[in-house]
């Protein structure tokens, strides 16, 4: 009992102080020059690396169902069709390959 | 053209809900394994609220299921989180000249999902910002806490999210996401530099995935920020 509350106070704690420090050290960054440019690039490639996460820790089947999603992204831009199509996607691949 | 604060932020609400469904889903699946690891519905309610941090939460409650202790789990946590600091880092303009309480609430507020789906619209042209991030946390936040306190106190009636395919969900609405951030070739070296350093830090040399990710951000930005011009 007296653990999880340990766990839960160490948790919020320092969940916020990292948030709070993205905060302070972003506003800090320079407005220019390389530091500027590689903070707006900053989005992007923290994107693309939870995607490349999240489909290295799988397999065929995840790689198939991304390709189809980012198939459907790129033809239609619109995100509650393309988590529809990924989710159907996996489900099929899953239960029939 | 710029709306008022509760319009932007009633906004933001309504358009993070097919991500909200999502995050419903894992809360009831992060519910049934808290239930395992001893947790309360006050407990989790509590954890849900203060935290607000999905993947941080359940590998926390991992360790301690495993035996791990409290410490492990809180540095197992935070390890996770830090890709928060990258996030919250990447859109100082939204922060930028508010009160320390806005700063305080839209910090804590700022996750993966409100922050990709803000971007998502700045790149179709909206002028979205502080209050459109608020409002769909809020909803977030809302929605977390609700599920994992449903999923805590039913946990014996509750399918598995992978046999319905939903754990592939945010990796989806992240494929979207990063589609309407591509602006162009310029992108393009950046984005393969975080791809490739991903795979080599998780497969080649065998990190956790937390770090894989920080790492690949951090070396995508680098990348963007030697080679890239203004």
């Amino acid at each position: 009992m007296t653990e999880t509350w340990i766990v839960i106070l160490g948790l919020a704690a320092g969940t916020f102080l990292i948030r709070l420090s993205g905060v302070l050290i972003g506003q800090r960054i320079p407005q220019h020059g390389a530091w500027a440019r590689g903070l707006r690039a900053l989005p992007g490639c923290l994107i693309v690396s939870l995607v490349a996460v999240s489909l290295l820790s799988g397999g065929t089947r995840e790689w198939g169902a991304g390709a189809l999603a980012l198939a459907v992204a790129c033809l239609t831009r619109n995100l509650p069709l393309t988590m529809a199509a990924g989710i159907a996607a996996i489900w099929v691949l899953r239960h029939f390959s | 053209m710029s709306q008022s604060a509760p319009d932007e932020a009633w906004a933001g609400a309504r358009e993070i809900a097919p991500l909200a469904v999502g995050v419903a889903i894992y809360g009831l699946a992060f519910g049934l394994l808290a239930a395992q690891a001893g947790f309360g519905p006050l407990a989790l309610g509590t954890m849900g609220a203060t935290v607000f941090a999905g993947g941080a939460q359940i590998i926390a409650t991992q360790q301690v299921l495993a035996g791990a202790g409290a410490a492990a789990a809180i540095v197992a946590g935070l390890a996770l989180n830090l890709r928060l600091l990258l996030v919250a880092a990447s859109i100082r303009d939204v922060y930028a000249g508010r009160r320390w309480w806005q700063v305080a609430l839209g910090a804590h507020l700022t996750t993966d999902e409100n922050w990709a789906l803000m971007l998502a619209q700045r790149a179709k042209g909206r002028a979205v910002g502080y209050w459109y991030l608020v409002g769909g946390g809020a909803c977030l936040l809302l929605v977390w806490c609700l599920a994992t306190v449903t999923g805590v106190a039913f946990a014996q009636a509750l399918p598995e999210p992978k046999s319905l395919g939903m754990d592939f969900a945010f990796t989806a609405a992240f494929i979207a996401i990063a589609r309407s951030l591509w602006k162009g070739r310029r992108d393009l070296l950046p984005w393969l530099t975080a791809i490739g350093i991903v795979a080599l830090a998780t497969h080649g040399l065998g990190l956790a995935p937390a770090w894989g990710l920080v790492l690949g951000g951090v070396a995508g930005a680098a990348m963007a920020g030697v080679v890239g011009r203004d």
